[in-house]
């Protein structure tokens, strides 16, 4: 049960740390994969990123790590040529070797943007990112310069020996056999690689001073753990350079003495050389820890006091605004900087709707039914039913006024029609087609409209009479007789016509 | 109230949300900066328009400055506005362009009281300045899952700008104002600062402005204690919703 516990444990707990662990390789797989096939028809393709990957970051170490110096472009712009020429015998034209030089840095630096690889975290059970650059870019006096990354130093001395939380004792306890078994040349190799470590440690403490000088809280982490995985070693890493030291010495002395080793004494020479080198290095970096640790005090107590200070104060402001992780609270310091924005303006998005729309925002769609069309109805359909449905309402008017005036004037049925749908009526066409059909009989009988209709209009009558039992009853012995009187009438706005007098026979009651 | 004073205290609130500068230095509205400063009157009739418009006014170095505050509808900007005014297209990069205006800030003062003696900025420095202040959330976004990043948060700002190249060419001789690199951001940011006449450049040098100068000793001393209760509610507003996401 323990052994299936442990099993578990040791799958899913220490998968991040591999993969952390891991992580400073990705990049060198990622460049290597780089293949020259497609890049210029395959001309270079006997390049190998790999190798030249390796190249570069020894170079930097070298420029960045021993000369202490930033490495510009034109230095890494000669470098590669030297090693296009020396070891692939490359030697295209400038402008083509100009453009390849490039291209090969811009597959090195992931084109400014970090390398990201991912893995399954299988404690949080989420896919997370890790992010690794290998080479670092800064600007001064509009020059940029370029430094190698800690994770490229850690990469590049780990392709040679085991990682431990201190690489420098592990390198000292190897220069140790190394002495004691006479392998000087072995000896000076290692010393080397001391010396890049200490090289990746500054560059580590100058970048944990850049945090807390920004951000005590976080920079305070970062120095405590800077702290416990490298400062705590340096006592045993004394010792051991001491230790190794007094090795040297001994074998130096033993040379003299015996002269056995009077072919090795160069090796043992330039052995003490690289470890004196190392030592003076390590003290270096004990005096920059130092510092460090005098900067953090300094602005760890600037940090405390200007908390109890009145004035406002940007960088324990940023602090807050981070710890809240709310960017745009960060507009509270910025808008008031800023001048009054008396510009208006439409937004683009508006400016698109107004010219793309009507009034309306958008159509309403049209509902789609499946009705079966039954009914055809035309337009002149339409004009007789309206002719009809205002004959009708004429009509009605006519016969009442008849019915109870017997002898009107067409003034008068005028009058009653406009009273009753309004004066506009005068002007309709509708009207004068009435009495133009109207006259076209100057003796009306209902009775006989009922029995046999001979105009357009007698059967508008009889349909409207037939409608009720009742209207049939009223009016059926309506009998009347049209005539014209010979006098115009004009009015104002109305159409000229010819006045009309109609009389209702006596029978008509 | 004398016809005269209230025109000359329209005429001075008229030029100062113009944006002319009104000054004992400059000889245009030199009498402006007097009837201010010597007519009672005047003074109130400003103070109390510009108080009633949601602007705070500032007396600097014998000259006046005006300042929208925040959240002035009528007088502020709105993100879209500034994205358009800088250049830029989403949010993420407008809280980019804050964060970098602030480090010009913190270039020139640590607080409200205490100038750094900088007397100028240039485009790198403002990049190392961004470079350390990001620092410690780069490294936590060294290890990050891509969803947990909110669109808002400061590892989504560090991430967009980790993600640009320092320059986009080799050639650094001329920079452009552009999203495509660190140094185009910084310059785009540099223009818009000496547009808003916070800055004025001299060589590739950003010097500050009387108005940076002005404001940042009166407006942020002035609501200082207004700014850190918006952060201490927004922190608790933050708290509030962790626990009840646990």
């Amino acid at each position: 049960m323990s052994e299936e516990y442990v099993l578990t444990r040791d799958i899913i707990y220490d998968h991040s740390e591999r993969m952390l662990n891991i992580r400073k390789y990705y990049p060198f797989f990622k460049v290597a994969d780089t293949s020259f096939k497609q890049y210029r028809d395959g001309e270079f393709e006997c390049l190998d990123m790999g190798y030249i990957l390796m190249a570069v970051l020894r170079f930097f170490i070298e420029k960045n790590n021993f000369e202490e110096e930033y490495v510009t472009y034109e230095q890494y712009y000669d470098f590669m040529v030297e090693i296009l020429h020396r070891d692939f015998g490359v030697r295209p034209d400038e402008d083509i070797e100009k453009e390849l030089v490039l291209y090969i840095f811009d597959k090195i630096r992931n084109d400014g943007k970090p390398f990201v690889y991912e893995y399954f975290n299988p404690v949080d059970k989420k896919k997370q990112n890790v992010r690794v650059r290998l080479i670092d870019s800064r600007i001064e006096n509009d020059t940029v310069y370029y430094s190698i990354t800690s994770d490229a130093i850690e990469f590049y001395l780990d392709t040679k020996e085991v990682k431990d939380e201190s690489n420098i004792t592990m390198e000292q306890l190897l220069l140790g056999k190394l002495i004691s078994s006479k392998n000087f040349r072995g000896g000076t190799q290692v010393v080397r690689r001391i010396n890049n470590e200490v090289g990746r440690i500054i560059a580590r403490k100058n970048e944990v001073l850049n945090i807390l000088s920004h951000d005590v809280f976080k920079g305070v982490r970062e120095y405590q753990d800077f702290n416990d995985n490298v400062v705590k070693w340096f006592d045993e890493e004394q010792k051991l350079f001491a230790k190794n030291k007094e090795l040297i010495d001994q074998a130096l002395r033993q040379g003299e003495r015996e002269n056995s080793f009077y072919s090795a004494m160069e090796e043992i020479y330039q052995l003490e050389s690289e470890l004196n080198r190392a030592i003076t290095r390590h003290g270096k970096l004990l005096s920059e820890c130092t510092d460090l640790q005098m900067k953090a005090d300094e602005l760890i107590s600037k940090a405390k006091y200007g908390r109890l200070r009145t004035s406002f104060d940007f960088t324990d402001y940023m602090s807050r605004v981070m710890e809240t992780d709310r960017t745009e609270l960060l507009e509270n310091i910025i808008m008031p900087m800023l001048g009054l924005n008396i510009r208006k303006r439409f937004d683009l998005v508006s400016i698109d709707d107004m010219l793309t729309y009507g009034p309306e925002k958008e159509e309403a769609g049209e509902k789609i039914t499946d009705e079966e069309i039954k009914d055809y109805v035309y337009e002149d359909e339409k004009e007789d039913e309206r002719i009809k449905w205002n004959y009708r309402i004429f009509t009605d008017v006519f016969f009442k006024l008849v019915k109870s005036k017997r002898e009107i004037e067409l003034t008068e049925f005028e009058n009653a029609v406009s009273d009753t749908t309004g004066k506009d009526v005068l002007k309709n066409g509708d009207w004068y087609s009435y009495l133009v059909h109207l006259c076209q009989k100057k003796h009306y009988s209902v009775n006989d409209i009922i029995s046999r209709t001979d105009t357009f209009l007698e059967e508008i009558i009889k349909e409207y009479l037939e409608e009720s039992e009742e209207r049939y009853m009223v009016y059926k012995n309506l009998v009347f007789n049209i005539q014209t009187t010979g006098q115009e009438i004009v009015s104002e706005g109305i159409s000229e016509r010819m006045n009309l007098i109609i009389c209702a026979e006596e029978d008509s009651h | 109230m004398e016809n005269r004073n209230l025109e000359k205290a329209l005429e001075i609130f008229s030029a100062l949300i113009k944006g002319e500068e009104i000054s004992r230095k400059n000889k245009d509205t030199a009498s402006l900066y007097d009837e201010y400063n010597d007519n009672a009157q005047v003074y109130d009739i400003v103070t109390m328009m510009c108080k009633k418009m949601n602007l705070s006014l500032y007396e600097y170095k014998d000259t006046l400055y005006v300042s929208p505050g925040v959240g002035n509808k009528v007088f502020g900007y709105s993100n879209e506005e500034l994205k358009r005014e800088i250049g830029i297209r989403v949010n993420r990069e407008l809280y980019l362009c804050y964060f970098i205006m602030y480090g010009v800030i913190t270039r020139f003062y640590t607080d409200t009281s205490t100038g750094t003696f900088t007397e100028y900025v240039r485009r790198e420095d403002i990049i190392n300045t961004v470079d350390g202040m990001l620092a410690s959330t780069m490294k936590n976004i060294g290890i990050m899952t891509l969803d947990e990043v909110k669109e808002n948060s400061f590892e989504a700002v560090a991430a967009l700008w980790e993600e640009l190249p320092l320059v986009i060419s080799e050639e650094t001789s001329v920079v452009k104002a552009a999203r495509g690199s660190k140094s185009g951001f910084v310059k785009m940011v540099f223009n818009f600062m000496e547009k808003q006449g916070l800055l004025v450049e001299n060589e590739g040098r950003y010097y500050p402005t009387g108005r940076l100068s002005a404001l940042i000793e009166n407006y942020f001393e002035q609501y200082k204690g207004e700014l850190y209760n918006i952060v201490k509610g927004a922190a608790e507003d933050a708290t509030y919703k962790q626990n009840q996401s646990e």
